[in-house]
């Protein structure tokens, strides 16, 4: 994944010229870069550079293959900015709080984070009722919702989509056979998240999540 | 997987319905041209008669079979385990059920909710059973185990069981 390089966006190409130098003599090589956010209060563009490959590797690439436009032969367009570098602007927006953000990180980077919601969601199927921290908890419903609300449609297509999320295929077999008859007037709302006493070895707040 | 688990104790036939067993006779079973392993799906339309069931043994041994479904009604709550769907007594070794006494006449699976497991539990008779057994006043809440002990016939010899459940009444899509 990219890592996204916050400037200042400057409007006139001198300055353009200006930050690429900056760039150069940042990277060690030309690969993806992260420069130190700016100390400026406004909110900044997140830019997203494309990368290029080193130097070195260039000779024996650009023999073989058409010049990729996006790809900076090393020659005079490093100065400016507009040459065969085409700026991919996801147009997100990086704010200094964490205001509207919704998706429950879980302390974990974001493979991980799939990967417990994936675990968590197949246990729960798998058992009916597990003990685990409020924050996961409550992060998980939305995941086991998405699970019975593709069994209760039962095509082939969303069984494949379910035993890609679910870890084991008996569960997603057994959902697929039980769901329409025990959730078919349920509308939404499978799951019920009851608090219980905090763990003892960190104090960490508990909670027992259901299917209802 | 380095060894093998035993596909009865993987399906937890051993441990709902029956204890940990050794098998000494074999038994096959086949609904019309399928041959029954453990585990295996079969549709409800193809076990509307009694299968076919070969015993193995000599013919001065008697056997008990039971077919049971412990899912009844659906397997994430089992509230009526186990459903007895048939039960034949005084089979004479290395024939098959049509020569003993039918307890329980023979009920087709109809799985409501769920995949439920349908066991055909085989046991060995110390002696002939005839008038001495009650047929179960209802189908619901039979206890395999409880049965064996009842008629004194201790760990089951041979044990298969096969998956079904409701077929869609329509392909919606």
């Amino acid at each position: 994944m990219a890592i996204p390089m916050a400037t200042a966006t400057p409007t006139d190409s001198a300055s353009r010229v200006w930050s690429m130098s900056s760039l150069r003599s940042a990277l060690p090589s030309a690969t993806t870069c992260r420069m130190p956010s700016s100390t400026s209060r406004r909110p900044v563009t997140i830019r997203l550079p494309v990368s290029s490959p080193s130097p070195l590797l260039l000779p024996s690439f650009s023999g073989l293959s058409p010049v990729n436009p996006l790809i900076s032969t090393g020659l005079p367009d490093w100065k400016s900015f507009e040459n065969g570098f085409k700026i991919i602007d996801g147009g997100g927006r990086v704010y200094a709080m964490r205001h509207g953000r919704r998706v429950p990180k879980l302390n974990r980077p974001p493979d991980q984070r799939k990967a417990l919601l994936r675990g968590l969601t197949t246990q729960l199927l798998k058992h009916g009722r597990i003990k685990t921290t409020r924050a996961r908890a409550s992060a998980m419903r939305k995941f086991v919702d998405k699970m019975i609300t593709l069994a209760k449609d039962g095509s082939l297509h969303k069984r494949r989509q379910a035993l890609g999320y679910i870890y084991e295929k008996q569960i997603v077999h057994a959902l697929f056979a039980e769901v329409p008859d025990r959730y078919g007037e349920r509308n939404g709302g499978y799951t019920r998240i009851i608090r219980t006493l905090p763990r003892r070895g960190d104090n960490a707040p508990m909670a027992y999540i259901e299917l209802v | 997987m380095a060894t093998s688990i035993d596909p009865l104790v993987l399906g937890r036939v051993i441990g709902d319905v029956v204890d940990m067993f050794i098998p000494t006779a074999t038994m096959s079973v086949y609904f019309g041209p399928k041959h029954i392993t453990n585990g295996c799906p079969i549709k409800p339309s193809t076990a509307v008669n009694p299968p076919r069931v070969n015993i193995s043994g000599n013919s001065n041994e008697l056997y008990t079979l039971v077919m049971t479904d412990p899912d009844a009604p659906s397997p994430s709550e089992p509230n009526m385990r186990e459903w007895v769907h048939w039960i034949v007594v005084d089979i004479p070794g290395g024939t098959n059920p049509s020569q003993g006494k039918e307890i329980v006449p023979y009920m087709d699976p109809r799985p409501p909710m769920g995949i439920h497991r349908y066991i055909f539990v085989l046991f060995r008779q110390n002696s002939p059973v005839g008038m001495m057994v009650q047929p179960p006043t209802s189908r619901a809440n039979f206890s395999t185990r409880m049965f064996a002990g009842y008629l004194h016939l201790g760990l089951p010899v041979a044990t298969v069981y096969f998956n079904a459940q409701k077929e869609p009444a329509s392909r919606r899509h």
